[in-house]
C-alpha cells in the first residue's frame, strides 16, 4: 500500500471521527441543564443589567441560530459553517468568531505545550535510562521516588509554589499575564513536572524491557562498549512505546491546560474551553471541542508516522494497526 | 595458527535473595583450532551459562566463582572489562538460537554487520562494508550487496540465521560459540547451517556448539561434553560416546532422542525432570532419575574419572591404532567406571 493511500484512508477516518465527536458533543450540550441565556440571566443577571440587558445577548446569538428553532437544525447550521472552518460568533463574545478565538488562543497554548513537552523529554529520557541501567540500586530507587512525587503534585500547586518563590520571594518573574518570553517561564515549569514524571517512568520500564532483549546481549557479545550498545541498540527500541504516550500528551497540553492558564492569566485555549462549557456557549464549545479532536487525531497520525520512522517493521506493514494485526495472526508469524 | 580455548575448573554462581546457587560447577574442556565441541544437556543444565561465563556476559546476579578460561595463554576471567571487550566479537564470536531475537529489528544488516569491525578498530566503514557483503555471500545469501541494506524482518528465517552467523564470522574469530544455532529453524535449513559451521571448522575455527540434539552434534563435532545440573557427567570423542554411552544420563538422552533414518528403537523418556539447583540431590545429582541407582549413588559425590571403556566396540575406528585409544573418555559415575 502506498503512502498516499495510507494517508488518504487515515484522513477519511478522521473526518468520520470528527463527525461523531460533533454529534456527541452537541447531544451532551443539549442534555446539560440550562442554556446560554439562562446562565447569563443568572450570573450577569438582573442586578447589573436591570433585568433587560440579557435580551440583547439573546438577540445576538438568535441572529444565527434563533432560540426557537429545533436543536437538530441548530446543529446542521453549525456544521454547515464548520465544514468551511466558520464556526460563527461566540455567544459570550458576540463580536468574535470562534475560529478567531481559536486562532488567538491556540498558538499561545501550543507554544507553552511544545516547550514543556520538549523540556520533559530532555529531562525524562536521561533519567529513565539512568534508572534502568542501575536497576534496583539506591540511585534507581531515589529517582523513582522523586518521580512518584512529581506525578502526585498537580500542576496548579506547582504553579503556586513557583509564584511564591520567583515572584514573592525573589521578585524576578511576573506572576501573571502574557507580554513576553519571560512570562512563559513559570507556566512551562509548572507544566513540565507531571509529563516528566510520566515519561521517565515509561522510559525506565521500556528500557528495562529492551535491555533484556537478546539483541542487546548479542551486541555486547560483539564487543560493543556498554554505552554504545545502550544508545544505539537499546534506546531507539525503547523509545518506540514512548512515542505512543507522547502524542496524546502533547495534544492535551496543546489544547490548553485550564488550571495553569487560569492561574497565570494566560489567554490560551484552555481558558476559553472551560468558559464555553460552563456558560453553554454552543458555538465556542463545539468549535473548541472539534478543534481538540482534530489536534488529537493529527497527533496520533504523526505518532504513527514517527513509529514508522523508528521501527522499519511498521513502515513495511503500512501503519501500526496493520503491523499489530500481522503480529497477532499466527499464519503470518515470522519463523 | 589460531589459539585454542582451554577452560579449567569453571565455577559460576547466581546469588539469590538468601542463597547462592552453583549453576556451573567445575567445568573443564579444551577446544583446539579446527575442532568442534558439543555441549549437550537438558535446559537448565548450565551449558549456556558456562558459555556466557567464558564471554563474561552473565546477568547481574551471576558471578564467576573460580576457574580459568585461557585463550592462547591469556586467562579471560582475569581480564579487565575493557580488555575483555576486545576479546568479545573479535577473538570469540557468538551465534544465538534465534536470529529474530538476536538481531536488532530496527537496524539494517549493514549497521549490525559492520559496527563491531569498527569497534575493534579492524577497518574503516568502507572496508567493513566490503567484508560484510563478502561474508553474507559466503554464508549463502544471494545478492548480498542488496540484502545488506535490508532489516532482519525482511529476510526469511533461514536467511536471518545465516545473517547472524555472518555477523559473528565477519571478524574471523578464532573461536565461535553457537548456542543452539539450529533449534529455531526448519530441518532443511538446519542442514545448510550445519554445513556452514562445518566449513568454518575446516577453515580452522574452533567451534563450541551448545545443543540438546545429539543428531546435530554428531554431524560435525569431534568431542561431546554432557552436562547435568551444572556438572559434566561425561566427556569424550563424540563418535565413541554415541556408540557406547557410559553415563546412565547420556544413555537416557540417546534413548529419548528421535533418530531420522535409523531404525527407530523404542523412545524412552528419562523419568522426572532436571533438579532445582536450590535442592540439588546429594551424591550424584542424577540418581533420583536413574534406573541403575544404588544406595551409594545418593551418598557419594561422583567425580569425573577416566573411563576404561568397558565393552566398547569402536566399529568406526576399529584398528585405528594406538592414538585412538589415547583419546580420553571421562565419566562421573562409579558404576560405569567399575562395571561399565
Amino acid at each position: 500500500m502506498s503512502f498516499m493511500t495510507y494517508l488518504g484512508k487515515r484522513v477519511m477516518r478522521m473526518v468520520l471521527s470528527l463527525t461523531a465527536v460533533s454529534m456527541i458533543t452537541f447531544t451532551l450540550l443539549q442534555l446539560a441543564p440550562g442554556n446560554f441565556a439562562d446562565i447569563q440571566r443568572i450570573s450577569a443577571g438582573a442586578a447589573q443589567f436591570g433585568g433587560s440587558g440579557t435580551e440583547d445577548m439573546v438577540h445576538a446569538f438568535a441572529s444565527r441560530y434563533g432560540d426557537d428553532i429545533p436543536a437538530w437544525r441548530q446543529y446542521l447550521i453549525f456544521m454547515k459553517g464548520a465544514v468551511t472552518w466558520d464556526f460563527g460568533p461566540s455567544y459570550k463574545y458576540p463580536t468574535q468568531d470562534v475560529q478567531d478565538i481559536i486562532a488567538q488562543g491556540f498558538p499561545i497554548s501550543a507554544t507553552i505545550a511544545l516547550i514543556a513537552v520538549a523540556l520533559s523529554l530532555l529531562i525524562a529520557i536521561p533519567i529513565g535510562v539512568y534508572a534502568a541501567v542501575r536497576q534496583n540500586s539506591p540511585a534507581d530507587h531515589g529517582t523513582m521516588f522523586l518521580i512518584t512525587l512529581g506525578t502526585a503534585l498537580p500542576n496548579y500547586l506547582t504553579g503556586v509554589i513557583l509564584v511564591l518563590f520567583f515572584t514573592l520571594t525573589l521578585g524576578v518573574l511576573p506572576s501573571s499575564g502574557w507580554a513576553g518570553p519571560h512570562y512563559m517561564i513559570m507556566p512551562v515549569l509548572a507544566l513540565v513536572l507531571g509529563p516528566t514524571a510520566v515519561l521517565a517512568r515509561y522510559v525506565r520500564s521500556s528500557m528495562l524491557e529492551t535491555l533484556r532483549e537478546e539483541y542487546v546481549v548479542a551486541a555486547l557479545a560483539k564487543g560493543g562498549p556498554r554505552s554504545t550498545v545502550i544508545m544505539r541498540h537499546a534506546l531507539r527500541n525503547s523509545l518506540i512505546p514512548i512515542v505512543t504516550v507522547l502524542g496524546p500528551l502533547l495534544a492535551s497540553l496543546m489544547t490548553g491546560t485550564v488550571f495553569v492558564e487560569a492561574l497565570f492569566r494566560i489567554p490560551g485555549l484552555g481558558l476559553y474551553f472551560a468558559q464555553a462549557a460552563a456558560s453553554r456557549d454552543m458555538p465556542l464549545l463545539m468549535g473548541t471541542a472539534l478543534f481538540f479532536a482534530l489536534i488529537l487525531m493529527t497527533m496520533n497520525l504523526i505518532v504513527d508516522l514517527v513509529y514508522g520512522y523508528l521501527d522499519p517493521r511498521i513502515r513495511a506493514a503500512g501503519g501500526v494497526s496493520r503491523w499489530r494485526r500481522s503480529q497477532k495472526s499466527p499464519l503470518r508469524q515470522p519463523a | 595458527m589460531s589459539p585454542s580455548l582451554e577452560v579449567e575448573g569453571l565455577r559460576t554462581e547466581f546469588g539469590l535473595r538468601d542463597r547462592v546457587l552453583r549453576v556451573v560447577d567445575d567445568v573443564s574442556f579444551t577446544v583446539e583450532p579446527g575442532q568442534a565441541l558439543a555441549i549437550v544437556g537438558e535446559s537448565g543444565s548450565g551449558k549456556s551459562v558456562a558459555m556466557r561465563s567464558v564471554m563474561r556476559l552473565l546477568p547481574k546476579t551471576g558471578r564467576i566463582a573460580g576457574g580459568q578460561a585461557r585463550l592462547g595463554g591469556t586467562d579471560l576471567l582475569a581480564l579487565s572489562e575493557r580488555q575483555m571487550r576486545k576479546v568479545r566479537g573479535r577473538d570469540i564470536g557468538m551465534v544465538f538460537q534465534n536470529a529474530m531475537e538476536a538481531l536488532n529489528p530496527t537496524l539494517t544488516l549493514e549497521r549490525q554487520l559492520t559496527e563491531h569491525l569498527k569497534w575493534h578498530g579492524i577497518c574503516d566503514h568502507a572496508e567493513a562494508k566490503r567484508r560484510a557483503v563478502e561474508t553474507l555471500g559466503d554464508v549463502g545469501i544471494p545478492e548480498p550487496e542488496k540484502r545488506i541494506r535490508t532489516y532482519p524482518f525482511q529476510l526469511s528465517g533461514g536467511m536471518r540465521q545465516r545473517a547472524m552467523i555472518a555477523m559473528a564470522m565477519v571478524t574471523q574469530p578464532s573461536v565461535l560459540i553457537a548456542d543452539e544455532p539450529t533449534t529455531a529453524v526448519d530441518v532443511t535449513v538446519q542442514r545448510q547451517l550445519l554445513d556452514l559451521l562445518a566449513e568454518l571448522k575446516a577453515r580452522g575455527t574452533g567451534i563450541i556448539m551448545i545443543t540438546h540434539d545429539l543428531g546435530v552434534a554428531r554431524y560435525f563435532c569431534d568431542d561431546a561434553m554432557v552436562m547435568y545440573a551444572g556438572r559434566v557427567v561425561e566427556h569424550g570423542p563424540i563418535r565413541r560416546l554415541l556408540s557406547r554411552p557410559a553415563h546412565p544420563y547420556t544413555t537416557g538422552l540417546f534413548e529419548s532422542t528421535l533418530e531420522v533414518g535409523a531404525r527407530q528403537r523404542a523412545l524412552l523418556p528419562i523419568p522426572g525432570s532436571p533438579p532445582d539447583l536450590a535442592y540439588r540431590p546429594t551424591g550424584c545429582a542424577f540418581h533420583p532419575r536413574c534406573g541403575r541407582a544404588e544406595e551409594r549413588c545418593g551418598r557419594e559425590e561422583q567425580p569425573l574419572l577416566p573411563w576404561p571403556g568397558h565393552g566398547e566396540v569402536d566399529l568406526l575406528h576399529a584398528g585405528a591404532g594406538p592414538e585412538r585409544n589415547a583419546e580420553r573418555r571421562e565419566v562421573a559415575c562409579w558404576k560405569a567406571v567399575e562395571h561399565g
